[in-house]
Formats: structure tokens, C-alpha cells, sequence
């Protein structure tokens, strides 16, 4: 019988345990509270329930968990929870994640796919983990020939404007990551930069099948970027307001798609256009030009690109919410926070929990929270739904259809638009206002 | 803080703009060129003109830069260009700019802008647009009359007669 260690000794363990916990509150005391203590001299502390959170004041919390929801609640409205969790980044790659999972299982069920239905035993769970471990452990390959700072860069900066993208998105009242006067127009200039990142890595790549991929996506992107502007200009004209929470709120009573069905629909061909989806899926066709202007790319790089495809994803179909559906406005049905928690606690046998800070979200988020993603999952599923259908078009009617037929419909959208305001129906002082 | 913002934004600009002049590749050209252009975006941004800023990007960065970079790809270099160089043309260069600088930097200054309130609030976009629509509409429609104008000479000229679409199904 082999042991794994022959020379084990239990007191030479336990030992060296003991040495191990002695060097560790050493360090800690000696380097790790004066770094803690010079580091906390320079930020400002937040004021929790009138008392300076001092570095004291936090431990004390730490020790006794019911008292720590303040502190939880107060981290909620700083910049960098929404930055990284709620409206933000985490919230946006969890809904994208759940886009890809859907997606893999719609097709394999379509197709009759093993994986995405057998994985993990339960109904295909961690498909998605392995796709992730696959693409991780594999080797990042550059080509020789290539440009590497474009192609490096390439990955982060469509991460990065996918990104900047999901920060305009707003998800329920007051819970947007950037909140500007102007949030329909940063939404044009960041869609804007996909085409010259696109360009650029296809470009930086050197191989000629990437070459054509990426010169077919700057066509792609360029042509449907005019319908798609003016395809907004009629939710503009109507609602008075370029600021998107502002655009939302203006839709409490009737939805702009009851009124601009043409400029929804405009908008929804260009979404599939940008976001190179079947039937305009040129820009990667798989079976002519292998995989378009992602040909070169490996391992996590082409992971990136993925992640910010699905970001993307995610941001338009919330702008086609937040434009044209309504965005969080809904029925109240999201149920009340029980008041016997906040006034009296849990009470369990003869055990009373106190929670001081709770309920953590108000009513009205959760509520918005709820209505926004039904709404987004259901125009996430109507953008998946194509590529199981559909074939592709070929580039010149794809170019036919957005210099000629979607610009002209996305011109009578804003003529109906204009005739609803001049006519007093809608708009600042309207009949239905 | 703003102004640390400030000196950053003008070396990124006016770094970029050097580079753009003087690299070699065209294509690292013209992302210092976008970079540039960004640049001054970030200058609008920083003067409380958001509505601007964000035209600055999307009609600069997002098209024009494109089109250079369409243009960089498509078009042999050789066909677009034709290398002349020499010290006196890059001296010319550079005492016409500082003439042209000094030239409108005296206007400037002397245009009242020292007297300017720097506190006061930032002008609202509609307000602009208001004025544009009254008291400076006719300004607005010799500007879309010039637009439409160009646009209809640049369809004209890339017409073209000889070409025969046989692909086109219908």
C-alpha cells in the first residue's frame, strides 16, 4: 500500500499550524492595520445612521451580523455597486449568460443537441461552465504576420463599448449607471465604435477571411446605422426628452409602440443587423469566409469578443424596452415588504432577530426590476429567434434594404410622429396627456 | 480636478494630433486622428456641452474616422498619395500655423471672452435649438440647402451608367 506522506507526523502538523496562525496575526498587526489605518486616513468615509463609519465602528458591526445590513443597504447607492453589480455589469453578463444558456438549449432542442440538454445532469446546467473552462484553458494563438497591439486591443475595446453601452441602459427608476441629459445620443456615439473596432481587429489579423468579414461588417453597420437613428427621432419628437429614464417615464400611460409600430419594427431589423445575427449574419459567416472577422481569434480572447456580443445583446434589446415598451412601468404586483419584520423582527421559538436597515430594495425597484426584465427576455428571445429559421441574405440586399427600404419607412415613422404632435394627440399639452 | 482633466485631455490631443501628422502607418494614423477627435470631445464635455460632445463622437469618430479608414484600406497608397518632403515646406507649415494661432488667439482674447462669467449655468440644448428654429432660421436653411445640395452632387458623381448589375434578381 502507497502512502502519500510517509514522513507524516500528527505533532509536527499541528506544529506547524500553530506556527502558521502565530506569523499570520504578527503580519497582520505589525503591516496589515497600519496599512488598513494609513489607507482609510485618505478616503472619505461614508456616515452610516448619523455615526462616522470608522474602521472600529466596522468591526464591531462585522462582529454582530444582524447590524450589518446598514452597512450592506449603504454600499447599495454607491457608484461602484451599480457599476459592478446591479444595473451594471454583473446584472448585465448574468442576463447575457442566461442568453447564451437559453440559446444553446433552444437550438439543441431544435437540432436535437446532446450537450446544452445533458450536461451536468440537470437539464444542461453547466454547459455553459464548460464552454467557459474550454475557452480559458486554451492557448491564446496570435498570428504570425499580425499587427498585436490592434489585435490585442481589439477584444477589450468591444468589451469595453459593449459596456459603456449597458451603463446607459436604465433598469428601474433611479437605477441607472449613467444618467445624462443627452443618454439617446451617447447610445448612437457608442454604437458607432463597433464598426471601427471591428475593422480594425479584421485589419490587425492579416488573413484575408477576416479581411472580408470585417470590410462586410463595416458595410453592415454603417448602412444600418442611418435607419436606425432616425427610427428613434419619432420616440424623440413624441416624448420631448433625449434622457432615457425620462423617455420611460413619459410612457407611464401608453407605450410608443402603440404609435410608432413602423419605427419599432425599423428598429428592430437594424438591431439584428448590428448585432450581425441571422438572416444578416455576413460579417461571421460561417460557411463561406469560416468565421468572418473573428477567424483569428482563440481562446479567451474570442471569449471577450463573446461576452461583449451578449453585453450588446442585452443592451439593445433593453433600449427596445426602454424606447418602445415601456421600460419599467408596469402593474403594481411585486408584494409589499411585511411590516411585522421591520417593526418587530423574526421571531423564531424564543429566538427574536432583529434586522435594523431592512427592506433592502424599495417596493417600486423591485417592481420596475421584475417588469423590465420580462419585457427584456421576451425581445432577447424574439432576436434569438431568427437564427433557428431563417437563411442568409446576400450583402447587396442587405445593403438594398437599409440605404433604401428601412431608411424611407423609418422617414413616414417620423411623419406619423410629427402629424400626432401638430394634430394635439400626443406630445407636451396633447389630448391623451 | 478639472483642471488635471484639462492638461490630460490637451496632451492626449495634441500628442495624437502630432502623431497623426508625423507616424508612418496609415493606419496608426488614423486612430490617432479618432483619438484627436475624441479628444476634442472631451474638451466639449469638460465646457458643459454634452449635446455637442456627443456629435463630436458619433458624426467624427463614428463616420468620418470610418471613411478614412475605408479609404486607408481600399485605395493602393500609392494612388493617394505622393510623398513630398522636404525642411522648407515643414518650416512653411509651421510658421503658418503659429501665424494663423496668433491670428485667431488675438480675436479671441480681444473678442470679450476675458469678461465671461465661467459660473454661470450651461445653456440648455433645447434653448439652442429654439433659437436655431426662430431667430436663426434662416441661417439653419441655407445650412440644409448647402447639405442636400452636396448630397445630391455626391450621388451624381458616384453614378454610374456603364455599370450593369447582372446578379440582381429583381
Amino acid at each position: 500500500m502507497s502512502t502519500i506522506a510517509p514522513q507524516f507526523r500528527l505533532s509536527r502538523f499541528i506544529g506547524s499550524l500553530f506556527d502558521l496562525i502565530f506569523w499570520v496575526i504578527l503580519i497582520f498587526s505589525l503591516v496589515g492595520l497600519p496599512i488598513v489605518f494609513i489607507v482609510l486616513f485618505y478616503i472619505k468615509l461614508p456616515v452610516i445612521n448619523g455615526q462616522l463609519m470608522t474602521p472600529y465602528l466596522a468591526m464591531t458591526w462585522m462582529a454582530d451580523p444582524s447590524r450589518t445590513l446598514p452597512i450592506v443597504k449603504n454600499f447599495m447607492h454607491t457608484t461602484i455597486f451599480r457599476v459592478m453589480a446591479f444595473p451594471g455589469f454583473g446584472f448585465a453578463a448574468l442576463l447575457a449568460a442566461a442568453t447564451i444558456f437559453v440559446e444553446r438549449k433552444f437550438l439543441a432542442k431544435m437540432q436535437l443537441r446532446v450537450g446544452p440538454l445533458y450536461c451536468g445532469k440537470i437539464e444542461g446546467i453547466l454547459q455553459l461552465m464548460g464552454d467557459g473552462f474550454k475557452l480559458m484553458s486554451k492557448e491564446i494563438i496570435i498570428p504570425a504576420k499580425a499587427d498585436k497591439p490592434i489585435f490585442w486591443m481589439g477584444p477589450l475595446l468591444f468589451v469595453g463599448a459593449a459596456g459603456a453601452f449597458v451603463s446607459l441602459i436604465p433598469v428601474a427608476p433611479g437605477w441607472v449607471v449613467a444618467n445624462p441629459n443627452v443618454g439617446l445620443l451617447a447610445v448612437f456615439a457608442v454604437i458607432g465604435f463597433f464598426p471601427i473596432i471591428a475593422v480594425l481587429t479584421a485589419w490587425a489579423a492579416n488573413s484575408k477571411w477576416t479581411f472580408i468579414g470585417g470590410l462586410r461588417a463595416l458595410h453592415q453597420m454603417v448602412a444600418f446605422e442611418i435607419p436606425l437613428i432616425l427610427s428613434l427621432l419619432g420616440v424623440v419628437i413624441l416624448s420631448g426628452s433625449l434622457n432615457l429614464s425620462q423617455i420611460v417615464e413619459s410612457q407611464e400611460h401608453f407605450w410608443w409602440i402603440a404609435f410608432l409600430p413602423i419605427g419599432a419594427i425599423v428598429f428592430f431589423i437594424t438591431i439584428l443587423a448590428e448585432l450581425e445575427r441571422v438572416p444578416f449574419d455576413l460579417p461571421e459567416a460561417e460557411s463561406e469566409i469560416v468565421a468572418g472577422w473573428l477567424t483569428e481569434f482563440s481562446g479567451m480572447m474570442y471569449g471577450l469578443i463573446q461576452l461583449g456580443t451578449y453585453l450588446k445583446l442585452y443592451a439593445f434589446a433593453g433600449l427596445f424596452t426602454v424606447l418602445f415598451l415601456g421600460g419599467w412601468n408596469g402593474p403594481m404586483v411585486w408584494p409589499p415588504f411585511p411590516q411585522d419584520i421591520i417593526t418587530q423582527g423574526i421571531t423564531i421559538g424564543p429566538v427574536t432577530a432583529k434586522f435594523p436597515g431592512l427592506p433592502l430594495f424599495d417596493q417600486e425597484m423591485l417592481n420596475g426590476t421584475l417588469w423590465f426584465v420580462i419585457k427584456t427576455v421576451g425581445v432577447i428571445l424574439l432576436i434569438l429567434l431568427p437564427r433557428g429559421v431563417f437563411p442568409r441574405v446576400r450583402i447587396d440586399m442587405i445593403l438594398h434594404t437599409g440605404w433604401y427600404k428601412l431608411i424611407g419607412l423609418a422617414f413616414i415613422n417620423i411623419f406619423i410622429a410629427l402629424g400626432l404632435l401638430y394634430a394635439g394627440v400626443l406630445g407636451p399639452g396633447g389630448l391623451l396627456h | 480636478m478639472v483642471d488635471s482633466v484639462f492638461l490630460a485631455l490637451s496632451v492626449l490631443t495634441i500628442g495624437s494630433a502630432i502623431v497623426a501628422l508625423e507616424i508612418r502607418s496609415l493606419i496608426y494614423g488614423s486612430i490617432a486622428l479618432m483619438l484627436t477627435l475624441s479628444g476634442v470631445a472631451g474638451f466639449f464635455l469638460l465646457l458643459d456641452a454634452p449635446f455637442v460632445a456627443m456629435f463630436q463622437l458619433s458624426v467624427y469618430v463614428g463616420s468620418i474616422a470610418v471613411l478614412i479608414l475605408f479609404t486607408v484600406m481600399l485605395v493602393r497608397r500609392e494612388l493617394i498619395f505622393n510623398k513630398v518632403e522636404d525642411k522648407r515646406r515643414r518650416y512653411a507649415g509651421i510658421g503658418l500655423m503659429v501665424v494663423l494661432m496668433l491670428g485667431i488667439g488675438t480675436i479671441i482674447i480681444g473678442s470679450g471672452l476675458k469678461t465671461m462669467d465661467t459660473n454661470s449655468a450651461a445653456v440648455d440644448y433645447k434653448k439652442i435649438g429654439e433659437d436655431f428654429l426662430t431667430y436663426y432660421s434662416p441661417a439653419l436653411i441655407v445650412m440644409a440647402l448647402i447639405l442636400a445640395s452636396s448630397i445630391v452632387g455626391a450621388m451624381t458623381l458616384a453614378r454610374r451608367e456603364d455599370v450593369i448589375d447582372d446578379q440582381r434578381a429583381d
